[in-house]
């Protein structure tokens, strides 16, 4: 019941869109054309403590932002610069993708300076349906999917060849054994999605359009998706890294539906047969409305939603030449043979 | 494969599939080395201004007083740009001082887990000695 007033809320919101003030292309359908900064510092997942509560209040919107700018402050304080090396065996942290060795400072960093307000209202998270605003359990078969897809993020980083003592393929045999991102081939977090998501940073979109197309370049990786507009699927064939888009007017919104993915789709846990709907709606003139709904059999029991907003950005979307600095695949790929080398079979 | 890789895997995939917004291009634990801990000190000699990672070059000087050439990871330059920040900045000479850890190869890279200007205040925030703007201070 409540997902039906929760619908009934979101298309109310919609309608209210129709009416405002929204820029048109010559033949008179909205107009989607600029850059955009998708960056927001609500969480595509709700934090366990709200609940099933959609909306958060200002003051609590406002502790969200002051907890960011403490945590980049924090990043940016001076050290001491007689410091010693970190500790031997790792320095303990594995957030961030840091894997026991540390990350980057915080100063490379973008997750947005604000919180997701939409009709005025503070949202705890991007994802509203399920009711929790949280992702749907994963079945047990895409469980052990995800641990073998990212053995080389779950095994920790013990300095040696562990892979060595487990039968099969390892994730560092080859580039081809390496994630999507760790190759360039398309960006991490689902930031060109579908469904497209806010990342850790180059959050940057540009919409260009015409009668018969959308493209949107999105910044990280140059994940480029061109959605033919009022066509069919192309075969169940044909695989594509952000999957086959199509596109058709209702009204003033732009439903996108996307089918065709190969077995990485940029939402990690997804396979082949993930099913994204995407509605783009203009609410003023430099707001964009996302919309999107998700399902997978081979990976949820049920669908998942989620709403946030792309306002307008006067900045350039920056070049994101992937390849041509990706030193960091040559010394995984080194490394790695390097430690086969050195690695001795434990005594039994 | 002990506990305590366990407790980490548990929360590395809780990391990977649930917050995608604290992750990063690539799996820093596939390219460093733990068991090799470092601290390097010593004048910038080029910036690479690239992506998917930028690249800072500096010349340390080891235990032997043998100059070594060195290379630290660092992060995407699209946002240091949009905070003003480009790759003229660091002016090549410019003295730093990186912790980290090296490369699996043993080249001689590192990540740029903490990287601060002689004085310690980081890279890019520092005082206008370093040639860093006022805008590039701060998030915006």
């Amino acid at each position: 019941m409540k997902m039906k007033l929760l619908s009934l809320l979101i298309t109310a919101t919609l309608a209210q869109y129709a009416t405002a003030e929204i820029p048109r292309t010559a033949s008179g359908k909205p107009n989607f054309n600029g850059n955009y900064d998708t960056a927001t510092l609500t969480p595509h997942q709700r934090p366990k403590a709200f609940g099933n509560n959609l909306y958060m209040s200002r003051e609590e919107a406002d502790k969200v932002v002051a907890a960011e700018n403490e945590a980049q402050a924090a990043g940016e304080k001076e050290l001491d610069p007689n410091r010693e090396a970190p500790p031997e065996g790792g320095d303990g942290n594995y957030a961030l993708g840091a894997g026991g060795v540390g990350g980057y400072n915080t100063f490379w960093i973008a997750r947005g300076d604000t919180s997701l307000e939409i009709d005025g209202k503070f949202r705890t998270s991007i994802l509203y349906q399920p009711e929790n605003g949280r992702y749907p359990k994963m079945l047990p078969a895409a469980g052990a999917r995800m641990m073998k897809k990212y053995a080389s993020f779950s095994k920790g980083n013990p300095g040696y060849a562990w892979w060595l003592e487990e039968e099969g393929p390892s994730p560092y045999d080859g580039p081809e054994s390496r994630t999507l991102s760790d190759r360039c081939l398309q960006g991490f977090g689902s930031t060109g999605g579908p469904p497209m998501m806010p990342t850790l940073y180059n959050n940057f979109k540009r919409v260009v359009q015409s009668e018969d197309h959308v493209m949107i370049l999105v910044e990280m990786v140059h994940d480029v998706r061109t959605i033919r507009l009022d066509s069919k699927h192309v075969s169940e064939d044909i695989r594509l890294w952000m999957g086959d888009s199509i596109g058709h007017w209702e009204g003033d919104t732009l439903v996108v539906d996307t089918t065709n993915f190969t077995d990485n789709p940029g939402n990690g846990r997804a396979t082949r047969d993930l099913h994204v709907v995407e509605r783009f709606t203009m609410q003023d003139e430099t707001t964009l409305h996302y919309q999107f709904t998700a399902e997978d059999p081979n990976t949820w029991a049920e669908p998942w939603s989620g709403e946030y907003t792309w306002p307008k950005s006067p900045d350039p979307v920056y070049e994101y030449a992937c390849h041509e600095g990706n030193y960091a695949m040559g010394s995984i790929l080194r490394g790695a043979r390097l430690l086969e080398s050195e690695y001795k079979p434990k005594e039994k | 494969m002990n506990k305590t890789y366990t407790l980490i895997a548990a929360a590395l995939l809780a990391a990977v599939y649930y917050s995608s917004q604290v992750w990063a291009h690539h799996a820093f634990s596939a390219e460093f080395d733990p068991n090799r801990p470092l601290v390097l000190k010593g004048p910038v000699t080029r910036v690479e201004w690239v992506n998917p990672h930028a690249w800072i070059h500096l010349e340390h000087t080891n235990e032997n007083g043998e100059k070594e050439q060195w290379m630290v990871e660092g992060g995407t330059p699209n946002t240091l740009l949009r905070r003003g920040v480009n790759k003229n900045t660091v002016k090549p000479g410019t003295y730093i001082i990186v912790d980290g850890y090296q490369s699996k190869d043993r080249s001689q890279r590192a990540n740029g887990r903490n990287i601060t200007l002689a004085d310690g205040k980081k890279l890019f925030m520092g005082s206008s000695g370093t040639g860093a703007p006022e805008d590039g201070a701060g998030p915006r």
